[in-house]
């Protein structure tokens, strides 16, 4: 059973919710799917699952484009209902006619709700009625003779439905009737579900069987041994730091690093608009061209001066696969871009072509205009307002750097620290990347140039410990930021993403860093989704702390193919607030989010 | 050769300006001047109401964050109900109309366009296109839930009395406290002084950013003394309404002493 169905104006006033459902829905689903779905241009997808307390419910939309109104139906996510999507396309159709902007209260719709209901659960029983027909008639056996009364009663109704019955009351009875006959079908085809169910729950305990195999592998392998490349003799000794570096440092002249101002501070200058738009436009009618033959061009030229009626999702196709592809070729990962598309589509559907448009201008526009709402930030990414808000409790902001191996997490974590030290805010590096060899020194080093205390305990050890021990530290000392950088790690690797969500869960840092390189594809998709699904489940908190900022390195090699950008913010949620274009510190930026949107879609 | 190409140009030109003189000559002088006069008169015309539309501007905008109450005060002020409640905006609610407490007044009273700007931190680019056509704006606080959203609403205000548009014209702003009704909503006094502390604080860190946060056009107040709103150069004013009963006679107040009768 349906729990509520809403009709609201995308402005946000309710226009209609039907009175005979009267549960009031718990928690606030709808402003939920508004805020991280609708708004977050996944409008494509199928549905939206909301959990709160008590409750699991499921919602399903559908937009009326043209008139600017939104369906939602809610119901609990046990019950697969058939017949949603049929309803909301038939609420959308008979509303859309009632519609009137000046009117905000449609009592007369209830009636015609009440009848459209009971239409949909009448054509979804007969879907699933005509599933179970065609399972074996050998359990219908036993029930043929209560089957036969039931369709002799059937008939009957029809023939006098047929004839004296008006239209309309064809749905009620049919639906009756069906109901009587499913009813025994039901007894019936009893067996047969009950046999898919189990064949559904033998598979999954061979999946859970198939599960623990591994778990309890990786479970053994938990101390890792030496990796022995050839036949040479094992190394006894893998800490190779030098116990004389007090004595070395006296002889090097330490200078404090001071390159000048960190681009962070700087103002981009952002180049002239006239030049992009003559290749907008050339690269669209290239688009249409290549896409439609000479006759297409006649009607489309034809169609964008006299104005076509409504946009069918037919004459989307051509214009979004144009930009699906023009997207991928930016490096936006090939997901992404098929659910931006559809999204984009989604909110076009139904829509007036104005005159004088193009399809492919109105289609741009719609996609330029979703794709500065995904890059603009949810939340505020100003980093010294925070740590100035820590310091005032007298914590220090702790930054943890995460990220797989060799994407600059090290480097950057230097030029953060450079930057935040040009505002006056004392700094402090924690080294817990215990792994790699030279990775202690090389924060080190950084912490040298850059004059800043380092917090560091040598290689092997537990770096959680260290990470904790360095913040008590900081707070003893009077830091205001601590970074701390991890060593680098596969998503895929269960035991060192356990171990990177205890360091997370035992420090609860105050900003968790996804450090991500420019130059991945499609992998982007998959690192950040592993990362947070793993940070989430492995967590043995309630609440755990996901991604929260994305830091995105090597910039400047890739020229513009910065697709990079909206496939990861688009995948977790998280702003990008820093942008590392270089390897010396000041090469630190912000994410100008206006040039990114026009160099995607030129 | 170019000379002569030169020359003969000019001799067509010179046939060309004899032959439109002689059809000039040729016209009634009458209907010359007559349609002479009717272009001028249409230029001047439009110049006329360029000018007008830029000095009286009936423009109110209502923003704040997500959840504050906006569409409910929004219709409330049109229909003088908020019929059957309010989900979160996507996109601005404007209209232009007469408030509805003045529907039953006598007389003619000129309408209100009021804008409705959603709250939701993705679209706040949206309030860009509509503040420099503002005669006032309302800033809507949800007075119940004050202390959570205390930063973020700092901050929001922080931004639009630093933007260039409001500081230059000097749109007056009225910090409208909602939800009063209910019992434990804070008193407009204690959420005048939460936020210039707020404030205060948010100076200090965005000045710090300096020359280079392009975000912040202008600074607020004077630097060393604490922020108050008494300092700000248009004139900010706090009040109370709540949208849910009706109650919104200061929010029509504000909007009545901004936008000529």
């Amino acid at each position: 059973m349906l729990e509520q169905l809403l009709i609201f104006t995308r402005g946000g006033l309710i226009l209609w919710t039907c009175k005979e459902l009267g549960n009031a829905l718990r928690g606030s689903p709808i402003d939920t799917l508004i805020r991280s779905c609708l708004l977050e241009e996944r409008s494509g997808a199928a549905s939206f699952n909301y959990d709160a307390p008590g409750t699991a419910y499921t919602l399903k939309w559908t937009f009326h484009n043209e008139l600017g109104l939104v369906f939602v139906a809610v119901y609990q996510r046990i019950l697969h209902l058939l017949y949603v999507d049929d309803l909301l396309a038939m609420v959308k159709r008979e509303f859309s006619e009632i519609y009137d902007p000046k009117k905000t209260v449609y009592s007369d719709f209830d009636d015609i709700f009440r009848q459209l209901r009971k239409e949909a659960e009448a054509r979804a029983e007969e879907i699933k009625k005509a599933k179970q027909v065609d399972k074996p008639v050998s359990n219908n056996m036993g029930n043929d003779s209560g089957d036969g009364d039931d369709n002799v009663k059937v008939r009957k109704l029809e023939a006098h439905s047929k004839g004296s019955f008006v239209a309309n009351r064809n749905a009620p009875a049919k639906g009756i009737a069906n109901g009587k006959e499913n009813g025994s079908s039901n007894n019936g085809a009893f067996d047969v579900n009950k046999l898919q169910k189990l064949r559904a729950k033998g598979g999954k305990k061979t999946d859970t069987i198939v599960n623990k195999v591994p778990k309890v592998e990786t479970k053994k392998k938990i101390t890792k041994k030496n990796r022995v490349w050839d036949d040479s003799p094992k190394e006894s000794k893998l800490d190779f730091t030098d116990p004389v570096s007090e004595n070395g440092d006296e002889n090097i002249q330490i200078v404090a690093a001071d390159e000048g101002e960190s681009m962070m501070d700087k103002e981009e200058i952002i180049s002239s608009e006239s030049e992009s738009e003559e290749d907008e436009d050339e690269e669209a009618e290239k688009g249409t061209k290549v896409e439609t033959k000479k006759k297409g061009w006649f009607s489309s030229m034809f169609q964008s001066i006299a104005g076509k009626a409504n946009l069918e999702k037919a004459d989307l196709e051509p214009a979004l696969r144009a930009l699906k592809d023009r997207l991928m070729t930016k490096n936006v990962a090939e997901e992404i871009a098929e659910k931006l598309c559809e999204s984009v589509a989604a909110s076009l559907e139904g829509k007036k072509l104005g005159s004088f448009t193009r399809i492919s201008s109105t289609v741009q526009a719609a996609m330029e205009e979703a794709l500065v709402r995904i890059l603009t930030p949810r939340r505020s990414i100003d980093i010294l307002r925070d740590v100035h808000a820590s310091k005032e409790q007298r914590k220090p902001y702790v930054v943890v750097f995460v990220g797989v191996n060799g994407v600059g997490k090290s480097t950057n974590l230097a030029k953060v620290a450079y930057w935040l030290q040009q505002h006056d805010v004392n700094v402090m590096m924690a080294a817990c990347d215990t792994f790699r060899s030279g990775a202690v020194e090389q924060l080190r080093t950084h912490a040298r140039r850059l004059q800043i205390p380092i917090f560091e305990k040598g290689y092997e050890k537990d770096p959680a410990i260290v990470a904790k021990e360095a913040i008590q530290e900081a707070t003893r000392n009077g830091s205001d930021v601590v970074l701390v950088d991890t060593a680098g790690r596969m998503q895929d690797n269960e035991p060192l993403m356990r171990a990177l969500s205890k360091l997370i869960h035992v420090n609860s840092p105050d900003l968790v860093l996804f450090v991500g390189e420019a130059l991945v594809g499609n992998d982007a998709v998959d690192q950040l989704s592993k990362f947070n699904q793993k940070l989430g489940e492995l967590s043995p908190s309630a609440s755990p702390r996901l991604i929260d900022g994305i830091l995105l390195t090597k910039f400047d090699t890739i020229d513009d193919k910065v697709g990079a950008a909206l496939s990861m913010v688009y995948i977790s949620g998280a702003p990008v607030m820093f942008v590392g274009c270089g390897q010396s510190y000041t090469d630190l930026k912000k994410l100008n989010v206006k040039s990114i949107v026009k160099t995607l879609l030129k | 050769m170019d000379t002569d190409k030169a020359e003969q140009l000019k001799a067509e030109l010179q046939q060309w300006f004899n032959q439109a003189e002689q059809l000039i000559r040729q016209i009634p002088p009458n209907q010359l001047y007559a349609a002479v006069g009717i272009v001028l008169l249409t230029v001047f015309v439009f110049i006329l109401v360029r000018v007008f539309k830029r000095t009286i501007s009936n423009t109110v905008v209502l923003t704040g964050l997500s959840g504050s109450g906006k569409t409910t005060l929004f219709y409330q002020l049109r229909d003088g109900s908020s019929h059957q409640g309010t989900v979160t905006s996507m996109e601005p609610n404007e209209s232009t109309f007469v408030l509805h407490s003045e529907t039953s007044k006598k007389g003619k009273i000129k309408p209100v366009h009021i804008v409705d700007v959603p709250g939701h931190s993705r679209l706040r680019s949206k309030l860009d296109e509509f503040l420099p056509q503002a005669a006032g704006v309302v800033f809507v606080v949800d007075a119940l839930e004050f202390l959570p959203n205390s930063r973020a609403a700092s901050e929001y205000l922080y931004d639009i009395l630093t933007k260039a548009s409001v500081v230059k014209k000097k749109i007056p702003l009225l910090i409208l406290c909602n939800k009063v009704d209910k019992a434990s909503a804070h008193t407009r006094e204690f959420i005048r002084k939460q936020l210039e502390k707020e404030i205060d604080k948010l100076r200090a860190s965005r000045t710090a950013l300096s020359a280079a946060d392009i975000t912040n056009e202008f600074t607020l107040g004077v630097p060393g003394e604490t922020f108050a709103f008494s300092l700000c150069h248009n004139k900010v004013t706090v009040a109370e309404a709540s949208g849910l009963t009706g109650d919104i006679s200061q929010l029509e107040q504000f909007i009545r002493e901004h936008v000529e009768p």
